[in-house]
C-alpha cells in the first residue's frame, strides 16, 4: 500500500489537557485573554492581532452591517431558510461569496488593486500620476473594484467607517491615503463613488494584512448578517417565501413546441 | 412620538423603497403552474412519453433536444464519468458528513458542493483541452493524452460503447486520456461551455456520491481511519 503524503498543519492539535491553536495553548494562553474577533484573526491570519487592531475589525463589522433580507446574498439565505433549517441556509449564503462580484470578496479584489497601485506609484503618489494610473486601469477594465454605490449617492457604511478611522488616527496611513487619492479621479472619470469594500481593503493593508487574507476576513466580519437571516427565516419557515404565486413569475424562455417524437404513440 | 420599541415599516425609508424594480420573477427554463414545459417542450405529454433523463439533462443545459445517436453518446460518456470513489475528497466529504450524523439533506448538499468543486477544479485544469476542442485540429495537449495501458484500455471500452458517429471524433486518433475523451464526446453533443460541462459532471456523479455518503453509518467514528492521510501539526511559533 502506498503511504499517503502527510499533510502539514499549523492550525491545531488535540491534546489531553490543553490544545494547540496556531502555536498557542488554547486554555493556558488564549482563554480569558483573546476575544472572538482576535480568535478569528488568528484563525485566518495565523497570527494574533493587537487589541487596537481587533477593535478596528469590530468597527468594520458594525460598519458593514447592512442586513436587509431583500439584499441578494441575504435573500438567498432567507429563501433557503424557508424550509426550516438555519445552518443550511447560512451555508448557502456563505457559499456564493468567494470571488462573487458583490459581497466580501470585493474587499479582497480592492486590496489586490490597492497593492498593485501602491507598487506602481511608490510611497509618494503625485496626483497627476494617480490620475494617469486610474485612467489606464479604467480604459483597460471599464470597472474598478471597491467603487459603486447602487441605489444611493454614497455608501453610508464607508462614511461611518471613515469617521472611526479618523478617530483612530488611521486616516494618514499609506493605503488609506492611497485609497483617498485614487477616489478623486475615479469619481471624476466614472462618477462612481467608493464603497466600504475599498475603505476596508485599505484599512486591512495598513494593518499589514496580505490581500488574499482580506476576503476570508471580510466574510467572517459579515457572517452575522447571514445568521440573522438564517435564524429568523428558519423560525418563520415562511410559506409565502417557500412558494411564490405562479402569477408572480413571468416565463421568458422558449415558446411552446413539439418534439419530433410527439405524435408517436 | 412613537412609543413602541420598534419602528413600524411605514416609517422607514431607504434606497430599496425609492428605486424601481420589476414585480415579477423571470423564468427561463421551466414554465410555472400546471402543464409544465422545459424549454418549450411539454413535460407530461411529450418529454415523459418519449425521452429519458439524459435527454432532460441535455435539453436543460443546451435548450435543445438532440437526435438519438447523440443522446446515446452523452449517456455513455456520463456513465464513464460517473463513478468517483471515496478516495476522492468530494465523496470522502459526503461520507464524513454522514459519519457526523448529518441529516440526509445535509449529506446530499455536501455531495453537491464537493462534486461542484471537483468539477470546477477539473475543468479549470482542462482549459487547454476545451480550447483545443473548439477546432479539434493538431495534436491534443500532452496533459490530456493517455498515460498508461489501463487508461488506453478504458478508452477502448468507451469506443466500444459509443455509437458510430461519436467514435469518429478526431480525439480518438490522438491517444486521449479517458476523461479527455469523455469531455470531447459531451462537447460534440453541444455541451461546449465549461459551465455546461461542470453541471454535467456533477449530475453524472451525484447518484453514486450520495449513495456512498448514505451508506456510511452515523457516528461510526471508531471504524473511520482518522489518520488517512496523516496530519502533522507544526507549531508556527
Amino acid at each position: 500500500m502506498t503511504e499517503p503524503t502527510p499533510i502539514e498543519t499549523h492550525s491545531a492539535h488535540w491534546g489531553f489537557d490543553d490544545h494547540r491553536y496556531f502555536g498557542h495553548a488554547v486554555f493556558e494562553e488564549l482563554l480569558g485573554r483573546e476575544s472572538l474577533t482576535g480568535l478569528t484573526a488568528l484563525s485566518i491570519l495565523g497570527r494574533r492581532l493587537p487589541p487596537d487592531a481587533c477593535a478596528l475589525l469590530d468597527d468594520a463589522a458594525v460598519s458593514l452591517t447592512l442586513a436587509d433580507p431583500r439584499i441578494w446574498p441575504l435573500k438567498l439565505t432567507r429563501l433557503l431558510s424557508s424550509y426550516g433549517s438555519s445552518v443550511a441556509a447560512i451555508a448557502g449564503g456563505l457559499l456564493i461569496q468567494e470571488h462573487a462580484r458583490i459581497g466580501p470578496w470585493a474587499s479582497q479584489e480592492a486590496a489586490e488593486l490597492l497593492e498593485a497601485f501602491h507598487a506602481e506609484l511608490g510611497p509618494s503618489a503625485h496626483p497627476t500620476r494617480v490620475e494617469a494610473i486610474v485612467r489606464n486601469h479604467l480604459t483597460k477594465h471599464h470597472f474598478m473594484w471597491g467603487f459603486g454605490t447602487p441605489f444611493r449617492e454614497r455608501d453610508e457604511r464607508l462614511v461611518a467607517f471613515s469617521a472611526r478611522m479618523r478617530q483612530r488616527e488611521r486616516d494618514q496611513l499609506p493605503y488609506w491615503t492611497l485609497f483617498e487619492a485614487i477616489a478623486k479621479p475615479v469619481v471624476d472619470q466614472r462618477k462612481a463613488q467608493p464603497n466600504i469594500g475599498m475603505g476596508f481593503a485599505a484599512a486591512c493593508l495598513d494593518l499589514g494584512l496580505r490581500p488574499q487574507e482580506v476576503g476570508p476576513l471580510t466574510t467572517f466580519l459579515m457572517q452575522h448578517m447571514f445568521f440573522a437571516q438564517g435564524v429568523e427565516g428558519a423560525r418563520q419557515a415562511s410559506e409565502g417565501l417557500r412558494r411564490l404565486p405562479d402569477e408572480s413569475v413571468i416565463f421568458v424562455g422558449s415558446t411552446s413546441r413539439r418534439s419530433c417524437l410527439h405524435s408517436q404513440p | 412620538m412613537n412609543t413602541d420599541e420598534t419602528s413600524s415599516p411605514a416609517s422607514l425609508d431607504g434606497p430599496l423603497e425609492r428605486a424601481a424594480f420589476p414585480e415579477q420573477l423571470r423564468a427561463r427554463v421551466v414554465t410555472p403552474g400546471f402543464r409544465p414545459e422545459v424549454h418549450g417542450y411539454d413535460v407530461e405529454d411529450d418529454l415523459a412519453r418519449h425521452y429519458g433523463f439524459v435527454d432532460l439533462v441535455i435539453l436543460s443545459l443546451t435548450g435543445e433536444l438532440v437526435e438519438m445517436e447523440v443522446r446515446q453518446a452523452v449517456e455513455v460518456a456520463l456513465m464513464f464519468l460517473a463513478p468517483v470513489s471515496v478516495a476522492h475528497a468530494s465523496v470522502h466529504g459526503a461520507v464524513v458528513s454522514r459519519l457526523c450524523g448529518a441529516t440526509t439533506s445535509a449529506t446530499i448538499g455536501v455531495s453537491a458542493i464537493g462534486l461542484a468543486e471537483q468539477a470546477r477544479f477539473e475543468l479549470t485544469a482542462a482549459e487547454p483541452l476545451l480550447s483545443w476542442l473548439k477546432r479539434a485540429e493538431g495534436p491534443v495537449p500532452d496533459a490530456f493524452r493517455a498515460r498508461s495501458p489501463d487508461e488506453r484500455a478504458t478508452v477502448a471500452r468507451l469506443l466500444a460503447a459509443l455509437p458510430t458517429r461519436a467514435s469518429k471524433h478526431p480525439i480518438f486518433s490522438l491517444d486521449p486520456a479517458p476523461q479527455a475523451a469523455c469531455l470531447a464526446v459531451l462537447h460534440a453533443a453541444g455541451l461546449e461551455r465549461s459551465d455546461q460541462l461542470e453541471a454535467a459532471l456533477v449530475l453524472a456523479r451525484l447518484p453514486t456520491t450520495i449513495a456512498e455518503g448514505l451508506a456510511e453509518r452515523p457516528v461510526n467514528f471508531a471504524k473511520y481511519p482518522i489518520h488517512l492521510p496523516p496530519f502533522h501539526y507544526r507549531d508556527p511559533r
